[in-house]
């Protein structure tokens, strides 16, 4: 059994020969086959390279086309600090509070800024995967992207005090992740990976996710499913027990949770949405080998009998991993094998 | 006045901002002291947030709007900083350099008025020695640093050995924020580690009735 089918088998609940492992490996990626973060930042093509090299070193089940998290702010203007060795941030959002959010224009990911490093990357994933691993996409969903492009105290003081405005600039910036995404699906993605933390409960209410970003939310993962997305997956990192039993009805085939959600409590609230967590990422660079294969272990039984688990770690693994982390977390799943493939 | 006091309570943890101006500025007219309304009402308030946050049913936006309510009646109360009441003491908050999400930092500092601290803002993205030159111009006894990713750790571990270095052993270093909170103190190498800005709150808390008690 390949690791695609292997991953669509744990989507769809279905027996695998060994639980699926993804590794949220973005630019530890060029540490694992001696590069570095500026060179895998600086170009799709040397990004995939490395994505492919650290696939080959540690055998997981999936790549990422994925650079950085500021490029949708950087394409409608936004300025981004560069710090050597890390990724970038957004140092001066490209909105203001008083903008016309309905005249602003969805970039091109064709064309805009750095948007077509990525597509480049998942054409040369795809390529090199001939169908036989899974290449997984990423855009970051309304809710951060509109924090992103006001700025995060702005955003949230405008969702407080001008709900009409602000539902404005989520549809845009719901638009923009919608385009970047199809862009990403055309390009060779599987799927895509709407990574959305500040719509995490921690930072709003459940009651807004409810009523304002979850409705964006299935609107992006309707287009994808119908652009032939292998699945749609949604990340929201940090504790996320109050709404995830609510992603199934979004439209969510795979629902990340982050190792401060305790699964077993909300099994019986999930239905058939496939899960993938929720090892602690900061464990991949403090802690040992034996440490994160327990906690890899307890996953693996918690989700024994249920399946619909694909083993990851709750965000993503931190460049300055120990590798010997990264290979603890894949080895734990060749324990598992059931001689189903 | 009390029950006035008492709605004033709920419309700060509401975030209702202009309703809470409006019973300040009635409280005041029936001859309420400006420190009368901090203590009865400001502080009573931060300890409800504190309540409502430990039991999980509270939120950053929330938090938020709570504490630009708080700061709207301050600045209302006292419309020059010169006349705040004497703060508890002093405590230095930073970001340290390679990160600039500072939201975090920004909540600490409304908590910290709300709880009669005054806050040193040494802003974001700042080396180590700028939180020691703080610390040591201002006399605080407790530092705070917030983090969001992972790549500042070493700059945090390396902070209570600066401070040493520079006389200061006796600060005390705190730290929060997504990416340090998942890691112990000891790992850190600092005091405590808050899982929540309040939890920071608590420990300043603790340090004051230590050194009073």
């Amino acid at each position: 059994m390949d690791s695609l089918e292997r991953i669509r088998r744990a989507i769809a609940f279905q027996p695998c020969d060994r639980p699926p492992v993804i590794a949220q490996v973005f630019a530890h990626a060029a540490l694992a086959c001696g590069r570095t973060v500026d060179a895998y930042l600086s170009s799709g093509t040397v990004a995939a390279s490395c994505q492919l090299e650290a696939l080959a070193h540690y055998h997981y089940d999936a790549v990422f086309a994925v650079l950085d998290l500021t490029m949708e702010a950087e394409a409608l203007g936004g300025e981004v600090q560069w710090c050597q060795g890390l990724y970038p941030s957004v140092s001066r959002p490209p909105c203001a509070a008083d903008d016309d959010f309905e005249r602003l224009q969805v970039p091109d990911p064709t064309t805009a800024a750095r948007l077509p490093m990525v597509l480049e990357m998942a054409k040369c994933l795809r390529h090199a995967s001939r169908d036989e691993f899974l290449v997984v996409g990423l855009v970051q969903g309304p809710m951060t992207l509109a924090a992103q492009f006001l700025g995060m105290e702005q955003a949230l003081y405008l969702a407080a005090d001008d709900s009409d405005r602000f539902l404005q600039l989520l549809d845009f910036a719901a638009a923009v992740g919608e385009a970047f995404g199809l862009a990403q699906l055309a390009s060779g993605a599987h799927l895509v990976l709407v990574f959305d933390p500040v719509a995490c409960p921690e930072l709003v209410p459940p009651s807004l996710f409810r009523e304002m970003i979850g409705p964006r939310l299935a609107g992006q993962f309707t287009a994808f499913r119908q652009a032939g997305a292998l699945g749609n997956w949604l990340h929201i990192a940090g504790q996320t027990a109050a709404i995830l039993p609510q992603y199934g009805a979004l439209g969510v085939t795979i629902g990340n949770f982050d190792y401060c959600v305790d699964p077993e409590a909300l099994l019986a609230s999930l239905g058939r949405l496939c899960l993938t967590g929720n090892v602690k990422p900061l464990s991949f660079v403090t802690d040992s080998p034996p440490d994160i294969e327990r906690a890899a272990l307890r996953l693996l039984q918690v989700f024994e009998r249920r399946g619909g688990f694909i083993l990851s770690s709750g965000c993503e693994i931190p460049p300055e991993s120990q590798e010997a982390n990264v290979t603890a977390l894949v080895r734990s799943v060749r324990s598992q094998k059931r001689g189903q493939d | 006045m009390a029950s006035d006091l008492d709605t004033l309570v709920r419309t700060l943890i509401e975030g209702e901002r202009e309703q809470a101006l409006k019973i300040v500025s009635d409280l005041v007219n029936k001859g309420m002291s400006s420190v009368d309304i901090v203590t009865g009402g400001i502080e009573e308030a931060m300890v409800e947030l504190d309540t409502k946050c430990t039991v999980e049913q509270f939120n950053l936006l929330e938090i938020m709007l709570a504490g630009r309510a708080v700061m709207a009646v301050i600045h209302h109360l006292f419309p020059v900083d010169d006349e705040l009441p004497v703060p508890r003491g002093s405590v230095v908050v930073a970001v340290l350099k390679g990160d600039i999400h500072d939201i975090g930092k920004a909540i600490l500092k409304v908590l910290l008025v709300g709880s009669h601290f005054q806050p040193i803002d040494c802003g974001k993205d700042v080396p180590v020695a700028a939180v020691v030159g703080a610390a040591a111009r201002s006399g605080a006894p407790a530092v705070c640093v917030s983090g969001l990713i992972s790549s500042v750790i070493p700059q945090v571990r390396a902070l209570k050995p600066a401070l040493a270095r520079a006389g200061l052993a006796h600060v005390r270093v705190l730290a929060g924020g997504a990416a340090l909170k998942q890691c112990s103190a000891a790992a850190l190498n600092v005091d405590h580690v808050g899982q929540t800005a309040f939890d920071a709150i608590a420990y300043l808390d603790s340090m004051g009735e230590a050194r009073d008690g």
